[in-house]
């Protein structure tokens, strides 16, 4: 299939792991995280999320996806000459 | 329940994704095969994570936390026993039949091994499975939002349940309306990244407050931090069921009959890029659900774990439905060695807002609670969004597997064999995004019905476990052996059924009362408990279908060899593996899945 999955996993992770940790940095120190035992959670998990979204993205970018063709699928006969 | 603009944009970011990839993929959906086959181009390590995600529905997620709550870590059998063997043997013995028949679903193999009655019995049962089973999902995730008070102040308290539905549905419609089969399997694959991230920070949170698994360890009783002792008798060990019933029930005529025949999980297989790539999902997906316990069964675990100090804390949790346990369940010692309760809240009556009571006057616990419970304790708003959107991934995956396996099976094996055969490829995709529009409304219908008439759901699901138990051995004998013929499947399957049928009404568990839960005829022998006699039901109904199924055979004509090659083990020459390296091989994925088994089995014996 045309799309790599690894393209919208990787940047729905770099969205949202980038909205946590820059919300975790602006609440750091904040009595919200007593809850989390006193850990900024936020912006530790934010980080590694972030991080991981970029992995992804850039193994998804490394295949061109929009190369790949369409044709043909594996139980449709080649065309001769091919 | 506070959530903040935060928890709000997380989870919006996670819809718009999952909706978007619907949108990408539509341009790929040209032929019915595209949309129902995923144009069996996906990867397999693609399809091995949606392997696992489609069955990581609610009662997965939740029903899985519940149990690691009552019982301890011997929930763990579900996954080591009830699931990893039988992922591999469907991955290395039956995948080359499943793919290589080039049949385009599981009823549709059954219809080039047998005939087709036996594969309209299959066909006709499992699409009302999968529209119950979808429903279920979709009535329990309304049911916990509503109980969460997750739109509290934002929807009137009326409309929330009908809200949640209708919600659940647009969304899960939509991307599978717009791309099918890949757009489900795409969207399991962020399911499951999102399950993992939103629950891993959980589990080891809730580990560094109650001191690791050491402390897990001396908190609770030693019957629920090791997953074998206690087993040689069902009275020793709290699921109430021996060992033998636990490997011959559990570990392999259910798990075998799910993981092996269910065309919810194969379509995940039969999507992959190629023969050798769908050999190789189940066992990729064997990897990360043997450690899966971990995450889904372990803050059961922590939640019951967690002390008295921590309780009161929870006890000001902003929930809607959520009463504070009862302090003497965990603060006395001895009360928590009986049945330790921990953090888990007392069920409420939803209408007085009182404690159910039971029938000795203490209160029920509400163990469906443990994780969003434990989600509530130590989540702060930002990454609690993150939470919940991960609890409502695991909710809408186990929809979507049900959808998108409904559709393909109503549209090839329904619609096309005996309702209109000769339709043009374009009106049989037309059939299968009407089939998706058809399946969700169902689903909506048995999400309403779960409401009104809960005994109903029950019994539904308890018939549904009558027709999957014996299944396994129809395929069994229909892979393994070339004698087996079209009238001995058949009948085997249908004594299988009613073989389940007679156990459950002549058995019972102990201290239920006569009726849904068994004993309906006659109680000729009672139970330990619930869960061994489901155990025994499978084993009973097994053995009645390989039975018949073998007599009947033997005494009807067999099908000649010839049209039996690609279907039957003897007759169907092995897969070629020369040009593989060693590590390429799926047996070698296969050892090593076995081997982590053992350990994991050993460590936490």
């Amino acid at each position: 299939m045309g799309l790599d999955i690894r393209i919208p996993l990787g940047l729905m992770f770099l969205v949202t792991g980038g909205m946590m940790a820059i919300y975790g940095f602006f609440t750091r120190g904040s009595g919200i995280y007593d809850r989390s035992l006193g850990i900024d959670i936020n912006l530790i998990w934010g980080l590694v999320m972030f991080v991981f979204g970029l992995v992804m993205f850039m193994l998804g970018r490394r295949t061109k996806w929009q190369d790949d063709p369409v044709h043909p699928r594996p139980w449709e006969e080649r065309p001769r000459g091919h | 329940m506070n959530l903040t603009y935060i928890d709000w944009l997380i989870m919006l970011v996670y819809f718009i994704f999952v909706l978007g990839i619907g949108f990408a993929l539509k341009r790929y959906m040209r032929t019915s095969n595209d949309f129902f086959l995923a144009g069996r181009s996906i990867p397999a390590w693609i399809c091995g994570l949606a392997f696992i995600s489609a069955n990581l529905g609610a009662q997965e997620v939740i029903g899985m936390g519940a149990s690691g709550a009552k019982y301890g870590i011997a929930t763990s059998h579900f996954y080591w026993i009830g699931a990893i063997p039988a992922m591999v043997f469907v991955g290395i013995f039956m995948m080359p039949f499943y793919y290589g028949s080039k049949a385009r679903s599981v009823p549709e193999y059954l219809r080039m091994r047998f005939d087709e009655k036996t594969r309209a019995v299959n066909a006709f049962s499992f699409a009302i499975m999968t529209v119950f089973s979808s429903g279920i999902s979709m009535y329990a995730m309304a049911l916990l939002i509503q109980t969460l008070g997750l739109f509290k102040g934002i929807i009137p308290d009326p409309y929330v349940f009908h809200v949640s539905i209708v919600l659940s549905a647009i969304i899960v419609l939509g991307y599978i309306f717009l791309g099918g089969l890949t757009s489900a399997i795409y969207n399991e694959v962020l399911q499951f990244f999102l399950i993992v991230a939103g629950f891993a920070p959980l589990v080891f949170l809730g580990l560094k407050h109650v001191g690791g698994w050491h402390g897990i360890q001396q908190t609770l009783p030693t019957a629920f931090t090791h997953s074998w002792r206690g087993m040689a008798h069902a009275n020793t060990n709290p699921l109430g069921v021996e060992w033998f019933g636990l490997a011959m029930g559990l570990g392999f005529v259910l798990s075998f009959g799910y993981w092996c025949t269910d065309f919810l999980v194969v379509q995940r297989a039969m999507a992959a890029d190629s023969e050798e790539s769908a050999r190789r999902v189940p066992l990729i997906a064997a990897i990360p659900k043997m450690f899966f316990p971990f995450l889904v069964i372990l803050p059961g675990l922590i939640a019951v774990s967690i002390v008295p100090k921590a309780m009161n804390k929870v006890a000001s949790t902003q929930t809607a439905g959520i009463t504070a346990p009862a302090p003497a369940a965990a603060a006395d010692g001895s009360a928590a060695i009986a049945a330790p309760k921990g953090i888990i809240p007392v069920k409420t009556n939803p209408v007085t807002g009182k404690a159910v009571l039971d029938e000795k006057g203490q209160p029920v616990y509400n163990y469906d609670l443990a994780i969003p419970v434990l989600l509530l304790n130590y989540f702060p708003t930002g990454i609690l969004g993150l939470g919940l959107t991960a609890l409502l991934a695991s909710f809408m995956s186990g929809m979507a597997g049900n959808v998108t396996a409904f559709n393909t099976v109503w549209t090839y094996d329904i619609y096309q064999s005996y309702i209109k055969k000769d339709g043009t490829d374009e009106h049989y995709l037309w059939m299968g995004r009407m089939a998706t529009i058809g399946g969700i409304i169902l689903s909506i219908a048995a999400a309403y019905a779960a409401t009104s008439f809960n005994n109903i759901m029950d019994a539904l699901q308890l018939v549904f476990s009558f027709v999957n138990a014996p299944l396994f051995a129809t395929f069994l004998l229909g892979m393994f052996w070339k004698r087996t013929t079209g009238h001995g499947a058949f009948i085997g399957l249908l004594s299988g059924t009613g073989a389940a049928l007679l156990h459950h009404g002549l058995t019972i568990p102990m201290g239920a009362n006569p009726g849904i839960h068994g004993g309906w005829l006659s109680i000729v022998h009672t139970y330990p408990s619930d869960m061994a006699m489901n155990f025994w039901t499978a084993i009973f109904a097994f053995a009645t279908n390989l039975i018949v199924t073998i007599v009947i055979s033997l005494m009807t004509k067999s099908r000649p060899d010839e049209e039996l090659v690609g279907l039957v083990y003897s007759l169907t020459p092995k897969p070629v593996e020369h040009h593989m390296r060693w590590w390429e091989k799926p047996s070698t994925l296969a050892i090593g899945v076995l081997a982590l088994l053992v350990v994991l089995n050993l460590v936490f014996a």
